[in-house]
């Protein structure tokens, strides 16, 4: 009874109630199931067997039982497909990153505002005031050109 | 005298023997009976005791299994009644 191919309803769980076919028997006590439910290994008392038999050949595609499915007018589970994953980024590092991507900005911005007061006031830049905005502007420009690296920039400026 | 609000019938007064051998009388809420399953009489797991103003504050997910015949039946309950559906079925199939 509880072969490749063979038809079966699951009893148990959140998939309880909907039809799905063995694809593969991995032991005595577990099945791995596809069609209706999630394709995933299932307890075999989870499962009720039913009379009919796919033929389908041992670890088939979904899209080989969604075909047969197909014909005897089931549908298959469908899943949007994910959108490209990006990159790994764990959600440390992206938090840090997007924080420091954030102060660049608002050091970009400090050193435009900088620059555009102590050009009103040319006569009255102190020493120290003038290297700030030369600081400023030097840190403003490896910022512009790689905003996304600007933790490497940033720990050269410094 | 005990506070006027606690003389409703939504708190039950329980007796209590206190060190002194005294008995005072303490009141606690009502709480409403657990959900039990028709079928099989047993108490249904997932569904938390509360009146229907408290259980409807709760998200969905927190009321009830997610499950066919969730919060109705018991898990043993329903797995029956999918045996018997997959039995009916096979006379399709054939």
């Amino acid at each position: 009874m509880i072969e490749v191919g063979r038809l079966c309803l699951k009893i148990a769980g959140r998939d309880a109630g909907k039809k799905a076919v063995i694809i593969d028997v991995l032991d005595k006590k577990f099945v791995l199931l596809d069609g209706e439910v999630r394709r995933r290994k299932c307890n075999v008392s989870h499962i009720e067997p039913l009379r009919g038999k796919l033929d389908i050949e041992k670890g088939a595609s979904h899209e080989a039982v969604a075909a047969e499915f197909d014909k005897l007018g089931w549908k298959a589970r469908e899943t949007k497909p994910k959108a490209a994953a990006e990159k790994q980024v764990s959600k440390r590092s992206k938090k840090s990153a997007e924080k420091k991507e954030a102060k660049s900005q608002a050091s970009k911005e400090k050193a435009e505002a900088g620059t555009e007061k102590k050009s009103g006031h040319k006569g009255k830049t102190t020493v120290k005031g003038h290297e700030q905005v030369k600081k400023k502007a030097a840190k403003k420009k490896p910022a512009a050109s790689s905003v996304k690296k600007s933790a490497p920039s940033k720990n050269a400026d410094s | 005298m005990p506070a006027r609000r606690l003389r409703s019938r939504s708190f039950r007064r329980l007796k209590v023997k206190l060190p002194g051998n005294r008995v005072t009388i303490h009141y606690r809420k009502r709480v409403p009976k657990a959900a039990t399953c028709p079928v099989t009489g047993e108490k249904l797991h997932g569904v938390p005791r509360g009146t229907p103003g408290q259980l409807h504050k709760l998200p969905k997910a927190q009321r009830r299994p997610e499950r066919p015949y969730g919060g109705v039946l018991s898990s043993k309950a329903m797995r029956e009644e999918f045996r018997k559906e997959a039995r009916g079925m096979e006379l399709e199939k054939r």
